[in-house]
């Protein structure tokens, strides 16, 4: 009872002083506001970030892997130099799994010329992604056509000139005509004429970066276009999640026997990977993210928490007369010290709140902007609060310590 | 629960002292041999030098002396808002001088009313909660408390102005809330400290004559003053000069 009557007053009085000066509250409160608003802003776009990538990596899901010279991700010049080194992958690859390896679900191949320039008309549009694939390929990928249709074995096997183009060559070079328009029309790929015969469904961009500036041709007409000497991708597919191991291990051991690996060698001479490796390389990148604004952060809820003790150390200063007449009709110590604390509290917890607010407003704006879904996270809100309030406890103790100190005599002739 | 235990306590050790020394004194308050020395870099000052003195219930008693005369020293100690430096003091039988921080607080809170020369309000607080605040810190439950609050204003014929804040009201009437505070928990005494220098001649009469009416009904009152017309009004008076008592004369 005498503890809800002494919280009931002192958060009175907390309410009190902080309407009675509300500049001073909130420049008081500027870097606990702040703190708080970063971290959830980043926390709630990262949240975002993950559904996007979710998303986007499970199109090809996780039954899929990919045999290549050289791994997607390469991080310092000597790997480079040694994954060069390495034999290419090679079509007679692709044609010894699929003889040999009886797990093996869908094989396709893939080549890939990234920065190619397609024409159409006097339209042109540089850095398309022109891949050349067999026919497999699009059950693989899983790709689903707005218009038209894919070519057929007979077509792929006699490398006709024909294509499948993404979304964005569309509006690159068609001026933003529909699927059904382009259907029949005749681009221009490395200078040779290759008739559209499918459109894919659009699928957006990630980071920014457009996933629908490509167009697809027939691997053997790729291969007399650009050149059959490049190192090949041949992707395969299990026939479900639980089997994608065993199937790695069959075609890895294939593989090494064409290469003449003993179990001696260490380097399988080729790189076996699946989609993990773009989800590691996120998570890596985010959990960098989170820590420099974890840091961040911190220093602001220190900087933002010496800021209320100094003002609470005045608000002690300026009401040592009201401190005096409470201790003279009665207030103990820790009674006095309870009313600062829950002041202090009070105080930052308002802070933390407000940069909770700040917080989701800024990630909403964001993602408006860049086009990702908003997750907002009540344990993000929590912790927000939560967290600011302990820097009021941490903050507010000595001062409160300072008030339930004073000598009521002392305290009662003070101005 | 708790309360009545430790009151219990407070009143078997210091009962418990008593035996040990000179008996239990029956009055309300009694002083034995008060000593306060302060320590002003290498000098000692000696504030109170000996005093002893008994109050009954229901006394009304005017301390007087020139200022330095350790009058106000002598105030302090008898609300407990300081202790001697050497002596005894009970009031209510509860040995204090011998009490902490914590236990001070409680006889502050529950058996000495205070009445200060500058009111002593919370600025930001309404008259009833002003009132109220000893009861916060009796832990009163919260009904009961605005009941108690009203009624003291009432007492003090403030019943109209119990939302006003203190800088709504007139000298008078501020220090009419402030008595309505001082009696709210029902203390053992009333200790008025010049309850009149801020006032004009006639508000200090109406003040003045609450504290008799407040007398009459069977409070016991110390006023602590400079000014003759105000002790006078006292039943009698204790004179104090350079620490110790000059003069203690019954005068009704």
């Amino acid at each position: 009872m005498r503890l809800t009557a002494l919280f009931g007053e002192a958060f009175r009085l907390a309410l009190w002083s902080l309407r009675a000066n509300k500049l001073r509250t909130f420049l008081t409160l500027l870097g606990i506001i702040v703190g708080v608003a970063a971290v959830i802003t980043v926390v709630t776009i990262i949240k975002g970030l993950d559904q996007t990538v979710a998303n986007t990596f499970s199109s090809q899901g996780s039954t899929v892997f990919s045999v290549s010279k050289r791994p997607m991700v390469i991080l310092s010049r000597e790997d480079l130099v040694r994954f060069n080194k390495r034999k290419d992958v090679t079509e007679e690859d692709a044609e010894a799994l699929a003889r040999a390896c009886s797990s093996c679900w869908r094989i396709g191949i893939a080549a890939n010329s990234p920065n190619a320039l397609v024409k159409y008309g006097d339209q042109k549009s540089e850095n398309v992604l022109v891949r050349g694939i067999s026919l497999s390929m699009f059950a693989i990928d899983d790709v689903n056509l707005a218009a038209g249709r894919t070519w057929t074995e007979t077509e792929g096997a006699a490398a006709r000139h024909v294509c499948v183009v993404g979304a964005d060559i569309l509006a690159n070079l068609f001026g933003g005509a529909s699927p059904e328009e382009v259907l029949g029309r005749t681009l221009r790929i490395a200078g040779q004429p290759f008739e559209i015969i499918g459109v894919a469904e659009r699928l957006g961009s990630i980071f920014g970066f457009s996933r629908d500036n490509f167009v697809y041709i027939p691997y053997e007409a790729y291969r007399r276009v650009f050149g059959g000497r490049t190192s090949i991708i041949i992707f395969v597919q299990a026939r479900n999640a639980e089997e994608l191991e065993a199937t790695k291990d069959e075609v890895r051991t294939i593989m090494r026997n064409r290469r003449g690996k003993t179990f001696l060698d260490e380097d399988d001479g080729f790189a076996l990977e699946t989609q993990d490796v773009f989800l590691d390389l996120y998570q890596k990148a985010t959990s960098n993210i989170y820590l420099v604004t974890i840091g961040v952060a911190a220093i602001s809820l220190v900087v933002g928490g010496i800021v209320v003790m100094n003002i609470m150390l005045v608000s002690v200063t300026e009401r040592t007369r009201e401190i005096g007449i409470r201790k003279a009709v009665g207030a103990r110590r820790r009674d006095i010290l309870t009313q600062f604390l829950v002041e202090a509290v009070t105080l930052t917890a308002i802070g933390g709140a407000i940069g909770v607010g700040l917080g989701f407003g800024t990630a909403y704006g964001l993602a408006l902007v860049l086009g990702f879904p908003v997750l907002i996270s009540v344990w993000s809100a929590v912790l927000g609060v939560g967290v600011s309030s302990a820097v009021g406890v941490a903050s507010g103790l000595w001062p409160a310590w300072k008030a339930a100190r004073l000598d009521p005599v002392e305290a009662l002739r003070a101005e | 629960m708790n309360e009545t235990t430790s009151t219990v306590a407070d009143e078997v050790s210091s009962y418990g002292e008593i035996l040990a020394r000179d008996g239990v004194p029956a009055a309300l308050i009694s002083m034995r041999d008060i000593w306060r020395t302060y320590q002003m870099g290498e000098e000692q000052v000696h504030a109170l030098r000996g005093v002893s003195f008994d109050v009954q219930r229901g006394e009304y008693v005017a301390i007087i002396g020139p200022s330095g005369s350790g009058k106000s020293t002598l105030m302090n100690i008898i609300g407990c808002l300081d202790t001697p430096t050497r002596g005894r003091y009970w009031i209510n039988g509860k040995l204090v001088s011998e009490m902490d921080d914590d236990e001070l607080a409680r006889i502050r809170n529950k058996e000495v009313g205070f009445v200060f020369q500058t009111f002593n309000l919370l600025p930001r607080a309404t008259a009833l909660h002003n009132v109220e605040l000893p009861l916060i810190y009796a832990g009163v439950p919260a009904a009961e408390r605005h009941e108690r609050a009203k009624r003291a204003l009432m007492s003090v014929d403030l019943a109209d102005r119990m939302t006003h804040k203190p800088n709504e009201l007139s000298g008078g009437q501020r220090q009419r809330v402030a008595i309505a505070r001082a009696l709210v928990n029902h203390p053992s005494i009333l200790l008025a400290d010049e309850p009149t220098g801020a006032l004009d001649t006639a508000t200090s009469r109406e003040i003045m004559n609450l504290f008799e009416r407040l007398h009459a009904e069977g409070n016991t009152i110390i006023v602590v003053t400079h000014e003759p017309e105000v002790a006078a009004r006292a039943h009698r008076i204790i004179s104090i000069r350079d620490g110790r008592i000059e003069k203690d004369e019954r005068i009704k």
